[in-house]
């Protein structure tokens, strides 16, 4: 019978052979894949999933049960996700990209705005076709809206499952989740 | 839920995952609210597109992937100091902060020097002067794991060169 996710991650924990690299396996797409949806590049999602694989070997034995595993997992990625996103935004006040800008301190945070920027061309091309108009807009959310509303409407996180992971109440979840919602239909709205 | 907009627990009443309490005010409050019937109308067909157009990120060689991860863990296990290299990383501030600290206790009220006593400005320029050559050596106390440290910087005299490389 095959071992579930939280028995996996008590082997882990033990050091037993294999049981990583089957968590990893299992895993391994869906971190990807949810880290890409927050930080927008290839190389930095691909990063900041294995440092949660990192932290999920070194700190297996600290997984309680109280939660499901992946709930537990996602909130360690997310957590890389955020920290990177954090370091990329302290990088940039650190230049000092604010102080290049003439229009003043109100202007949006272009870490929180704009898509990362892709490397190859060839994939921003591609990445363009494949996004739809209403993703283009979840762009331009705050890192933990984006989270809110990819672990939602695309893993199909439940309110409280997303809690866990952002570390927020289930109420200030579901505020995120309305504000984001009603500005990408009042931007859609305002678009058609 | 008291204080709590019925608006905010439409995306939740769409994915049914409210409780019996709040969906029975939440569809109380459908019958009497036109304009939360339409944004709730809106809600799950907003929904359902972010489903339905995900976008997909850009393909990556799960094979490389595993090795590298492979690669970054043996590495880890292979620095017995691994947790420590976090701590040590102040190392050149903490050595920074006793250079400080040195120049303000000779400074201090209670350290004077009495009279015929060296000129304090002076040996204040002696004792930088003398620390001068661990600054000049910041690239080599960077690298010193923390236990290392402290051992290691009272001899650094005996330290080799820094390789050029």
């Amino acid at each position: 019978m095959e071992s579930s996710d939280e028995q996996l991650c008590r082997d882990v924990a033990e050091r037993k052979p294999g049981a990583f690299d089957l968590l990893v396996g299992r895993y391994q797409e869906r971190a990807y894949r949810i880290a890409w949806s927050i930080v927008r590049d290839r190389e930095e999602a691909k990063d900041c999933s294995q440092d949660a694989f990192l932290r999920l070997h070194e700190a297996a034995g600290s997984f309680a049960g109280q939660s499901k595993f992946s709930t537990w997992f996602y909130r360690i990625l997310v957590n890389c996700c955020l920290d990177q996103q954090r370091r990329r935004r302290g990088w940039r006040r650190l230049v000092g990209w604010r102080d290049r800008r003439a229009d003043g301190e109100d202007e949006p945070d272009p870490v929180e705005q704009a898509p990362a920027p892709l490397t190859d061309p060839l994939e921003h091309v591609d990445a363009e076709r494949r996004m739809s108009r209403v993703w283009e807009l979840v762009e331009e959310l705050s890192p933990q809206q984006r989270a809110a509303v990819t672990l939602q409407c695309r893993e199909g996180l439940a309110t409280k499952e997303i809690a866990v992971v952002l570390k927020l109440s289930e109420a200030t979840v579901r505020v995120h989740l309305h504000r984001a919602l009603s500005t990408l239909r009042k931007r859609l709205g305002d678009e058609g | 839920m008291s204080g709590v907009h019925v608006d905010e627990l439409l995306s939740d009443h769409v994915r049914g995952e409210l409780t019996d309490a709040e969906r029975t005010q939440v569809e109380a409050h459908l019958v009497e609210c036109a304009a939360c019937r339409s944004a709730r109308e809106g809600i799950a067909h907003l929904m359902s597109e972010l489903a339905r157009t995900a976008p997909v990120p850009p393909p990556i060689h799960w094979g490389a992937y595993r090795a590298e991860l492979r690669e970054r863990i043996e590495r880890r296990g292979s620095q017995p100091g691994a947790l420590w290299s976090w701590l040590v990383r102040p190392a050149p501030a903490l050595v920074a902060a006793g250079l400080v600290a040195a120049l303000v206790y000779v400074g201090l009220p209670g350290t004077a020097p009495g009279p015929g006593a060296p000129d304090p400005l002076a040996l204040d320029s002696t004792i930088l002067a003398s620390r001068l050559d661990l600054l000049a050596r910041l690239d080599v106390v960077q690298h010193l794991d923390l236990l290392e440290d402290f051992n290691v910087i009272g001899e650094l005299d005996e330290l080799p060169e820094p390789s050029k490389s």
